[in-house]
């Protein structure tokens, strides 16, 4: 059993390291697009300097946080498009009937379609996180949290497009909708949550994965709390879950087109 | 001019048949009015306050508008199509058509942007009405004066769109220069009127594409005067020669270096 999961990740390791490599066939290109997501995300802090020279803080943030919050948004985002960026146009292979060439490999079909693409912007998103952190909040302590909260966020993010992916199993339109879920989840990570109030701060916390990936762990960042960690742990595992459970129910209602197209999809 | 009306015309009638789908990004325009509705009911203190001479009221309508202008023009046809068709080669096909390929693309685009700006416009007055209220001070008969500021607007906006786009000629992948343009407009011009950048900044941003684009419709609509009008609109033409001067220049030097490689 060991072994075999070993035997799924050096496989899925290899296939990110490709997908990477591939990207960067034209280095030229490859460069452009990280500095350029870089320079894309910085011009966010153009907003809060003038919303921040309004008022002292906006929604309990001030600077300090809300580069916290941005920084989070901006390298869980990457990571999970760095490493899982099929996820995110999985509505497409479904539609198209491009998941055939996953089915017939001999090795977990779900990771397979993850793993198959990459983005280089992806990693521009995720050294700016690192950045901002480095330049406007820096502490070991802080630094090695949002790491490991980089990762949770990521597959978090990672989770819920599949969940809004595989709808697609079911609704073709469901493609348009799980896009625009996602952009408004992404939407809402930028904003503090204190300008939220009542049933908005719910939904953000339970149905939208933004509380839980971005909000809650920069609260731990700012002040450790274990019963906020423990429940984005939870939280993370229980959409985890819910997304591979709805993929793979998904996937019995999958029809082949029978589409022949060289290689991998 | 004919050709074009007729290219304008197909396309008008193709996106009628998919107004569901366009329906289907009323979902992310909600929730960036919903989001900004909040931010901006936080920032005003009381009801009552002014920031950089905007009411409550007027700086909300101010991002609505903004926003659904941004929306409507959103596009894959001025941006991924036009660098599809220079980095896929088929820009030499297309070139032989008895057209002007920008003004071919132009002309898709308007089609396109008519169709969804006209859906975004009924959605942003239904939210605005019940969410925020109406606007201060407004005349309906502002509405006729500014539609020649929005199709100026968005006219120049697909042309320096184009104009990116067709670096393609020299670049492989001329997206990143897309996003930094998309940012200027999102950050600087649709969040904020240009009044509330320090006075230092304003004669600057005032020379960017956020002048024409996004800010001179959306500040006619909320606190329209006849002075101001004069100035968005003469800065709108001369905004419009100039980018199309370019991008005819672009495609032109473009179109030799495609005849040199052989397509």
């Amino acid at each position: 059993m060991l072994t075999v999961v070993k035997n799924q990740m050096r496989v899925c390791a290899l296939a990110v390291k490709y997908n990477i490599m591939r990207e960067m066939l034209n280095k030229v290109t490859f460069l452009t697009n990280i500095l350029f997501m870089i320079f894309n995300n910085a011009t966010f802090i153009v907003q809060w300097v003038i919303l921040l020279r309004l008022r002292e803080d906006v929604g309990g943030y001030t600077m300090r946080e809300v580069m916290l919050l941005w920084g989070l948004a901006a390298s869980s985002f990457g990571l999970s498009h760095l490493l899982f960026s099929r996820v995110f146009s999985l509505p497409n292979l479904i539609i198209s009937g491009k998941l055939d060439a996953y089915l017939v490999q001999p090795k977990n079909v779900l990771l397979s379609v993850m793993t198959s693409a990459t983005s280089a912007s992806a990693i521009g998103d995720f050294l700016y996180g690192v950045l901002v952190i480095c330049i406007f909040c820096f502490s070991v302590k802080r630094l090695l949290l949002f790491l490991l909260f980089t990762v949770i966020a990521a597959l978090i993010m990672t989770a819920f497009a599949l969940l809004m992916g595989s709808l697609t199993f079911w609704f073709v339109r469901a493609e348009m909708f799980g896009n625009h879920m996602i952009g408004s989840a992404i939407s809402f990570a930028t904003y503090p949550d204190g300008i939220f109030k009542g049933i908005v701060r719910f939904l953000l916390y339970s149905v939208l994965p933004v509380g839980m990936a971005i909000y809650h762990p920069v609260h731990i960042m700012m002040v450790f709390d274990w019963r906020k960690f423990f429940a984005v742990l939870g939280y993370l595992v229980l959409l985890s879950v819910a997304a591979v459970f709805v993929f793979y129910r998904g996937l019995r209602r999958y029809s082949s087109s029978s589409l022949m197209e060289s290689g991998r999809v | 001019m004919k050709k074009y009306m007729v290219i304008y015309r197909s396309v008008l009638i193709e996106n009628l048949q998919y107004a569901a789908n366009i329906a289907m990004g009323f979902i992310s325009y909600f929730m960036i009015i919903f989001v900004f509705i909040h931010l901006w009911n936080y920032m005003y203190a009381a009801p009552d306050d002014l920031i950089a001479g905007y009411t409550k009221e007027q700086m909300i309508w101010y991002v609505m508008i903004t926003e659904m202008i941004w929306f409507g023009a959103r596009s894959s046809t001025i941006r991924e199509q036009v660098s599809a068709d220079i980095r896929g080669g088929n820009i030499a096909y297309l070139v032989n058509k008895p057209y002007y390929y920008p003004l071919y693309i132009l002309a898709k685009y308007t089609g396109e942007w008519n169709i969804q700006l006209s859906m975004y416009i009924g959605l942003t007055i239904v939210i605005g009405i019940t969410m925020v209220g109406g606007i201060p001070n407004f005349h309906w008969i502002t509405i006729v004066a500014v539609v020649p500021c929005i199709i100026l607007g968005m006219t120049i906006h697909a042309v320096f769109k184009l104009c990116i786009s067709m670096l393609s000629f020299w670049i492989e992948d001329a997206n990143p220069f897309q996003w930094l343009y998309d940012k200027l407009i999102l950050v600087v011009g649709t969040i904020f009127p240009v009044e509330i950048f320090p006075v230092a900044l304003q004669p600057m941003l005032k020379l960017t594409p956020i002048y024409t684009v996004c800010y001179g419709p959306a500040k006619l609509i909320v606190d329209f005067s006849v002075e101001k009008y004069l100035e968005i609109l003469l800065a709108q033409v001369l905004y419009l020669g100039f980018g199309g001067i370019i991008l005819f220049w672009l495609y032109g030097k473009g179109g030799q270096k495609l005849y040199v490689n052989g397509g």
